[in-house]
């Protein structure tokens, strides 16, 4: 029976990645390549970030919010941003167009965000005669992710891929990847300052995180316009 | 031809891949899941044997769903724990239960914490006399008693008292825990319990030998001091007999103290040995004495003038007995009594006479001078109880512990025994010579009391689960040692008849879990979740027809050869 539980939680926290992927034009053109290429690129980016916590940060004894740790993280956060850029632009892809490039690269992304974060615990915890919500509330907080993640490659693919976008909306764009990127800021800073409860903090992820992909969808058909 | 050559590049790039990810995954299969709601000491029923007739609980490991006494009526129990704090104990429910062989899937005793010599401390303990009678007719019932299903006792703290009342709530609202509702499960994975092998008994005797004029042959007259030091309980690892027979052993390491002072000069050095005794066995029909009595010399046995053995002296008020096997109109019997009562007398304390019979045909011994008397040694036990206890009964149960024993009771009777003992050594029988006077260098010391009978009410002893070395035995033989002269043990086997089952103590995990129902609700939750996102995805990228197209097969292929 624990083993069920355990299917169920992977199910909820995978199995949007491999539903978005069947289910999009990606699986026609193929785009496997990208997205496993994205995740590699995201080890890397974690294993850079744990290298510059470690020698940065500092342990606090008490849970509490410390605006100078928080800052700290925010800016290591930002390598996130440079890993993405990376992937995005560096890696050679075969012709895929723009607009599944982004999709792919952010798929991959957060398939390993979700792997290398929820893999572990899940396995661990999940198993158990013991009955939590947790497990269930770390799945949906994956699929906030992957829906975050794919709005994040889409403002950046806007940002570094695309040469001639309207002058009016940069700043927006801009606005909105810088929003995106500081997410995992603003949640910690959610359940440690205000000291909400983790139900709260998943469903204030899964909201913005459609807020975002509504608004970002918007911009990505606008910049499409005047190149169509 | 590309694509090829791709996929060969990732496959090669996987394989050494594939051995890390094998291996991590064996590491992480051997993580120890220990996260439960409680996890508490508990410690089981004892498990035994006697003539072949199984008595106790015959299982040990628990795998059941928990619930309190409010279970709904004509519930269906035998695979249900219920856990009866000791408050809340209806006897003759239990009794039902046991006698009439219901079907049961485990019961759990849950002790008030002022008893556990663990963090009980040295809280009072409220209604005392019903406490203890509650848990005397309890241990009665579940040590004669042939149990088919584990039987634990644990005390009560806030982790377990959470989880009680939620199981009530649960319990009010009608819904046993099963499978299928959810709840509460109670797991023990122990082994099954194993027969402990040739259960050893440990006697310790030590020896003061007396002052021998020159030039006398005779071998001086002997007295003998002795008292049983194991026990036996309803729950083994707790049974650590403070009154019975805790108190006996302080008493006796006191009164080895005090006369070893006086022997070691060999001015004061009577003209009697004194033969100390620490007997094993005692609940046993004092089955460990037996055997260090046939041990004996019979030159060494006819020399012992008496016996006294001490046994439950740590809670009487003012009163207290000698039992005798020989009518009181005996010579000696008369002499100890009345040299008893004198001291009595003047320490402002009542002893009485009893007598009973022996009936050599019937193997229960009751009191320990018993043994003594079958190999014709006068003997006398001095208790504080006043009626001969049943088999397994008063041999250190569930409320024997430190809040029952009365150091002044025990001060009051050692004074009385070491009085008694040295006017017929030095022979002031009559006289009103105080030897041990308080406040002399031969005082009785009360700190001495009770830091042994501290550590005694810490230490568990029953008899089949005490090795050979054990480290208190030790501990016991050593302070004898320093007391005598001369200190032997003697190994026995204890009588064939009764075999013990180890597996006494043990940690019961208590997880909350959900139920089957439920785990299927999210399943279908989750499916269809997963069946309307990949529609959704379908629709919004490649449009409603191709959502359409995936259901419907082309039919223009056949269409077209045809």
């Amino acid at each position: 029976m624990t083993m069920f539980h355990f299917f169920n939680c992977a199910i909820l926290t995978f199995g949007p990645h491999a539903v978005y992927y069947s289910a999009t034009p990606l699986s026609e053109y193929d785009t496997l390549g990208t997205s496993v290429k994205a995740a590699l690129v995201y080890l890397g980016t974690a294993l850079v970030k744990l290298v510059c916590l470690a020698t940065f940060l500092q342990v606090s004894e008490n849970d509490g919010f410390d605006p100078y740790q928080e800052l700290l993280k925010a800016l290591i956060g930002f390598i996130d941003v440079a890993g993405l850029f990376f992937a995005l632009t560096q890696l050679t892809h075969r012709n895929i167009s723009q607009n599944h490039k982004f999709q792919a690269v952010g798929l991959g992304w957060a398939f390993a965000d979700s792997v290398l974060h929820r893999l572990a615990p899940l396995w661990v915890g999940a198993r158990g005669l013991e009955f939590t919500w947790d497990y269930i509330l770390q799945g949906l907080e994956a699929n906030a992710n992957l829906v975050l993640s794919i709005s994040l490659a889409a403002l950046g693919s806007l940002i570094w891929l695309r040469k001639n976008k309207p002058k009016t909306l940069i700043p927006i764009i801009y606005a909105c990847a810088g929003i995106v990127a500081t997410m995992p800021s603003i949640t910690s800073y959610l359940r440690r300052g205000l000291e909400w409860h983790f139900p709260k903090v998943v469903g204030f992820e899964l909201f913005t995180s459609l807020v975002m992909a509504f608004i970002s969808w918007q911009l990505f058909s606008a910049c499409q316009r005047p190149s169509a | 031809m590309a694509t090829s050559k791709k996929s060969g590049g990732l496959r090669d790039l996987l394989e050494p891949m594939y051995s890390v990810i094998a291996l991590l995954f064996i590491l992480v299969a051997c993580v120890e899941l220990c996260d439960a709601a409680a996890a508490v000491d508990v410690y089981r029923l004892i498990q035994y044997d006697m003539s072949g007739s199984p008595f106790g609980s015959r299982f040990a490991a628990l795998n059941h769903h928990a619930s309190s006494l409010r279970f709904p009526p004509g519930a269906d129990l035998s695979r249900t724990v219920l856990i009866i704090p000791l408050r809340e104990l209806n006897i003759t429910f239990v009794r039902e239960y046991i006698t009439q062989k219901k079907p049961l899937g485990g019961l759990l005793f849950l002790l008030p914490e002022v008893l556990s010599f663990k963090h009980g401390g040295n809280k009072q303990v409220h209604e005392k006399e019903k406490m203890k009678k509650l848990l005397a007719e309890l241990e009665q019932l579940l040590v004669n008693s042939n149990i088919p299903y584990p039987v634990y006792f644990a005390f009560e703290n806030d982790d377990i008292d959470t989880v009680l009342t939620e199981i009530k709530k649960n319990d009010a609202m009608g819904q046993p825990a099963t499978a299928t509702t959810g709840g509460y499960k109670l797991v023990i994975p122990t082994a099954e319990p194993k027969k402990v092998a040739s259960p050893t008994i440990t006697n310790i005797q030590g020896w003061l030998s007396g002052l021998k004029a020159d030039g006398d042959a005779n071998q001086l007259p002997t007295i003998a001091i002795v008292a049983s030091y194991d026990t036996f309980g309803a729950a083994p690892a707790l049974s650590v007999g403070g009154d019975s027979n805790g108190s006996g052993i302080v008493a006796l390491l006191e009164i080895a103290r005090l006369f070893s002072l006086l022997y070691s000069n060999p001015k004061t050095r009577g003209r009697y040995n004194l033969l100390f005794g620490l007997t094993s066995g005692g609940p046993y029909n004092y089955n460990g004495t037996q055997k260090w009595l046939r041990s004996f010399d019979q030159r060494l046995r006819e020399s012992i003038d008496y016996a006294i053995c001490l046994n439950s002296i740590g809670s009487w008020d003012n009163e207290l007995w000698i039992h005798v096997s020989k009518p009181p109109e005996n010579a000696y019997i008369k002499q100890i009594f009345e040299g008893f009562s004198n001291v009595a007398e003047e320490l402002d304390l009542k002893v009485g006479l009893k007598h009973k019979k022996i009936n050599i045909s019937n193997p229960r011994v009751a009191w320990e001078h018993e043994q003594f008397s079958r190999l014709r040694v006068t003997a006398a036990t001095l208790s504080g109880l006043s009626v001969a206890p049943e088999l397994f009964e008063s041999t250190g149960g569930l409320f024997d512990g430190r809040q029952y024993v009365n150091e002044t009771a025990i001060f009051r009777g050692v004074k009385l025994v070491a009085e008694s003992l040295a006017r017929h050594i030095y022979g002031h029988q009559g006289k009103d010579v105080q030897i041990f006077a308080d406040e002399s260098s031969l005082a009785v010391n009360p700190a001495y009391i009770r830091s042994w009978l501290d550590l005694l009410s810490q230490t568990p002893r029953v008899a089949p689960f005490l090795s050979k070395n054990d480290p208190f035995v030790m501990a016991l033989k050593k302070e004898l040692a320093d007391h005598a002269d001369e200190v032997n043990v003697q190994h026995e086997n204890l009588e064939g008849i009764f075999t013990f089952y180890d597996s006494t103590s043990t940690r019961l995990n208590i997880y909350q879990v959900a139920s089957v129902t439920f785990d299927l609700l999210l399943l279908l939750v989750l499916g269809s979740y997963l069946i309307v996102l990949f529609c959704f995805l379908v629709i919004t990228t490649r449009g409603v027809d191709d959502l359409i197209s995936l259901f419907r097969r082309p039919p223009s292929r056949k269409v077209k050869t045809a």
